[in-house]
């Protein structure tokens, strides 16, 4: 059932999914995400079933430094090379520390002379931005990691 | 010369064209898909860039990825392998807009060869002859009875939109030719709802014989020989030769000409292959011509010592060939075996994790692979897992040389071809060189059959 729970937790973390409640055969557990990844703030069991998410972070701690991994990552789409700025002379998209809108462009990934312009799916705020300006990324590469913004209430 | 190549290709082709990059000095780039990440040719090229995910669409057949990768690497030259985007014309002219060389023949001959109707109409203005038949789809019955008189019985009546046999009827006279187009359409029409069907001449038990040939852009054409590959499933070659053992002096030197009458017509630059059929009343007809590197190339690089993979490098660099016709000289006997991913039986595909993979080495012997234990064999791509090559003073030796590297092999984890192999190899009828591309399911089966009932 632990695993269970923690694979649960991740498919949570990886989905677009703010709140999931699951009840069955006496056992209920509600996760809320919220800073991050998806954290549960509640399993409560209602029979004697053990309470295998209850060693989780309470709710109270989504506000708290989350672990990398808990920030929202945003990779390249494609190969090419990584500009941050529309133009050589332009100020760049972003900055470490600013808040970012879902859909707002957050760099370019120019490849065969096209400018991809790659956008944040996530409201938040920039944590890391892990290329360079003009540094060739591929398919994959990890760009920016994002924490994310906590969903309205 | 180029200072980096990039393959758009993975697996045993992908090492190949790197060996040949190795050789000559060429720095490397490979690109992967995301599950090929460890992939030996990107552990082993000068730099790796990741160009999508395990579907082809998306990673080795994703043009743009592709191009950019080499934008990124700074290549000069992109190697297209076999298979992905070897023959796909646009990708070469994508590459030449991009001031990046394919190597390979120009995007108007991949296209004119790739178009089977034109191709064909080529070849006859060249004065290669091609298996004859309708121009295109039947009128009808009365026009097969025509047509079928005029080419001489038998003949074969083929849905247009035909494959794997469905809509494929053969009449050997006049009596047939009737009640074989109307089945024939009927079946069409089942099976792929297009009635239409056309009409050609059937080869019974045609040999595949297939020419190399090599051109530079200075407009020297040489041919490297002959390649039999009758050896098939379904159209899917298993077993590959050179020389044939179907040709005489003569004959050889008429179907070399041929193939060089085609390769001249179309002013071919690279490494292309003419096909042929070849009937058993010496006759030969040309099929299609394939304007890439292929997968047999070996049996050709080890009876004439010239390193293919190279040479095509080497043209695409525009080096005229150090070489003329006369100075190729074919010695010894080759065979391939193409080792699969499969059920020996069942063909059924069989991927999954190598845990043991060991094959000998020794006099004589080649093995091109990208296997290695521990490695896996993914779902996502073809099934071949190692060409095991060998060369003898005759072909009875390179023949012993294969039984005694597919007897000592041990590839566990995965099922693989090499039972199929080992029966071929030790067939009489193979061994005497009597073969045609029904070997697999008239010889090699019906003796299965027999056995069983027996």
């Amino acid at each position: 059932m632990d695993k269970e729970i923690l694979e649960l937790i991740e498919f949570i973390s990886n989905s677009n999914f703010v709140e999931f409640e699951l009840e069955r055969e006496g056992f209920k557990i509600r996760l809320v995400k919220s800073g991050g990844g998806a954290v549960p703030v509640a399993a409560v069991p209602v029979s004697s079933l053990p309470a295998a998410a209850s060693d989780a972070p309470p709710a109270a701690s989504a506000t708290a430094p989350q672990p990398a991994q808990r920030f929202h990552e945003i990779k390249s789409p494609l190969v090419g090379t990584f500009y941050r700025a529309p133009s050589p002379d332009a100020p760049p998209f972003t900055e470490v520390g600013k808040t970012v809108r879902a859909g707002q462009v957050l760099c370019i990934v120019e490849a065969m002379k096209l400018m991809n312009e790659i956008e944040s799916d996530v409201d938040g705020a920039v944590e890391e931005i892990l290329v360079s300006n003009g540094q060739p990324v591929e398919y994959g590469e990890l760009l920016f990691r994002i924490r994310p913004s906590a969903p309205a209430p | 010369m180029f200072k980096k190549i990039l393959i758009a290709n993975r697996g045993e082709i992908a090492l190949r064209i790197l060996w040949a990059c190795r050789e000559l000095g060429i720095a490397t780039v490979a690109v992967h898909s995301e599950p090929d990440a460890e992939s030996l040719h990107v552990k082993f090229a000068d730099e790796d860039v990741c160009i999508g995910p395990a579907r082809n669409s998306e990673s080795y057949l994703n043009i743009s990825s592709i191009i950019a990768a080499a934008e990124i690497t700074d290549a000069d030259a992109i190697h297209p392998g076999y298979g992905f985007l070897a023959e796909n014309a646009h990708f070469a002219e994508v590459c030449e807009a991009c001031k990046i060389k394919f190597i390979g023949p120009g995007p108007g001959v991949i296209r004119q060869m790739g178009d089977k109707a034109k191709a064909r109409e080529l070849m006859e203005q060249a004065g290669v002859s091609c298996v004859p038949g309708s121009k295109g789809v039947l009128p009808g019955e009365q026009e097969a009875v025509s047509l079928a008189r005029k080419i001489g019985y038998p003949v074969i009546v083929k849905a247009a939109a035909g494959g794997g046999g469905r809509g494929m009827r053969i009449a050997r006279s006049e009596d047939e030719i009737r009640t074989a187009v109307q089945t024939a359409m009927n079946e069409a029409k089942k099976a792929f709802d297009v009635p239409d069907v056309y009409l050609e001449k059937y080869i019974e038990a045609p040999r595949h014989v297939e020419f190399q040939i090599l051109g530079d852009e200075h407009g020297n054409i040489i041919h490297l020989g002959e390649r039999e590959c009758s050896i098939q499933r379904r159209h899917q070659k298993l077993v590959e030769e050179s020389p044939s053992t179907a040709l005489t002096p003569k004959l050889r030197k008429r179907m070399a000409e041929a193939a060089l009458a085609g390769a001249r017509a179309v002013s071919y630059q690279n490494a292309g292959t003419i096909e042929f059929l070849l009937a058993p009343d010496g006759k030969f007809y040309f099929i299609e011509m394939n304007t890439r590197i292929q997968v047999e190339h070996p049996v050709t690089e080890m009876v004439t010592g010239i390193d293919l993979i190279k040479e095509q490098i080497r043209i695409a660099a525009g080096e005229p060939l150090g070489y003329g016709q006369d100075d190729i000289q074919f010695t010894g006997h080759s065979i391939e075996c193409r080792v699969n991913a499969e059920d020996s039986e069942t063909f059924v595909p069989s991927p999954g994790r190598i845990t043991t993979f060991q094959i000998s080495g020794g006099p004589g012997i080649r093995v091109d692979t990208a296997a290695h234990p521990d490695c896996v064999i993914s779902p996502h791509y073809d099934s071949l897992v190692a060409k095991v090559i060998t060369r003898g003073n005759s072909r009875q030796e390179a023949i012993s040389r294969m039984r005694r590297i597919l007897d000592l092999m041990v590839i566990e984890g995965i099922k693989t071809s090499v039972p199929l192999l080992r029966r071929i190899m030790a067939d009489p009828d193979f061994i005497e060189g009597r073969i045609s591309t029904h070997f697999l399911e008239k010889s090699l089966f019906r003796k299965d059959r027999a056995g069983a009932s027996s």
